[in-house]
């Protein structure tokens, strides 16, 4: 079913702001406490923001209808960006204990 | 080629259906292609900052937990809910632009304009509360970050006005009404959001 540009981009700013909503509950209530370090709220916070991101930029910048290089460019910064952010997490957390 | 298109697409798109001006719209690049490079130069920048950031905060995970206790979740929520709401009724005016709903149009970039203020005025607050609190750029190596990153945000949300300027000036007046230029103001725009959403993923809610 076909649905308007205007219900779309309504849609995906309600989807936008349920799931930052999620983020605020993940960095709220989870069982050790709000600060303590916490891989799985880490991981899952840095997976939401990229879906965040990736919805701003397909749905807001219409980067859904634009050519493959623009497509490719923009899920390349991002994949790269989060591939670094985990690595930068995941490989220094033994050196810092936790 | 892209520039004539878009802009022709803008202007005779109104009577197509849904499927014909998705199909119609295909391979065109929103705004004009020079956004995109500023764009993803900017990315890839505040990527490096994202990335040094994660590295040292590792180096001392307690500081950092400690010092984000300081922040309020709260405020960086609705900060993150304002921003997405700019960018909705930014796309909004590039759609209505394009249907030619001009009077719709620069009601909802004056929307963005007013969002983005109560995002500015909101961070100032957060700063001034912090800095009267004793939390400034020098108390740790987290609100050094905290300030940097929060800053030059905050320095391109300014920026983000110029280019809003610039999309009522084209809409004031039939004309001008470009609708490439339109889209391009939009673009940086929702670059502005997109930057949030990291920042406030890693600033205050990561543990």
């Amino acid at each position: 079913m076909a649905i308007s540009a205007s219900a779309r981009s309504v849609l995906t700013w309600f989807g936008l702001c349920a799931i930052t909503l999620i983020s605020w509950w993940l960095g709220t209530h989870h069982e050790q406490g709000s600060f303590a370090p916490n891989a799985a709220v880490t991981l899952s916070v840095i997976g939401i923001a990229a879906i965040k991101v990736r919805v701003i930029f397909r749905e807001f910048m219409e980067v859904r209808n634009a050519p493959a290089l623009l497509r490719h460019l923009t899920d390349a910064w991002l994949g790269l960006s989060v591939a670094a952010l985990v690595a930068a997490y995941l490989i220094t957390r033994p050196l810092a204990g936790t | 080629m892209t520039n004539v298109v878009s802009a022709g697409l803008g202007r005779s798109s109104g009577g197509l259906n849904s499927k014909a001006e998705t199909e119609l719209r295909a391979s065109v690049i929103p705004g004009q292609p020079d956004i995109w490079v500023l764009v993803l130069l900017e990315a890839f920048t505040f990527s490096s900052y994202f990335v040094v950031y994660m590295i040292y905060r590792m180096r001392n995970p307690g500081l950092y937990l400690h010092s984000q206790a300081q922040l309020s979740l709260q405020l960086g929520v609705v900060n993150t809910i304002v921003l997405l709401t700019s960018s909705w009724s930014m796309a909004r005016c590039v759609q209505s632009a394009r249907a030619g709903d001009y009077g719709i149009a620069l009601r909802d970039v004056s929307l963005t304009i007013l969002l983005g203020l109560v995002f500015t005025v909101s961070k100032l607050f957060e700063w001034v509360t912090k800095t009267q609190a004793g939390l400034t750029f020098t108390s740790n190596e987290f609100f050094m970050f905290y300030y940097f990153l929060t800053g030059m945000h905050l320095l391109h949300v300014l920026m983000g006005f110029v280019f809003l300027g610039v999309v009522v000036y084209q809409l004031s007046s039939p004309a001008r009404r470009s609708q490439e230029v339109i889209e391009t103001g939009a673009t940086y725009w929702h670059m502005i959001d997109f930057l949030w959403v990291i920042i406030f993923a890693l600033l205050y809610v990561m543990r």
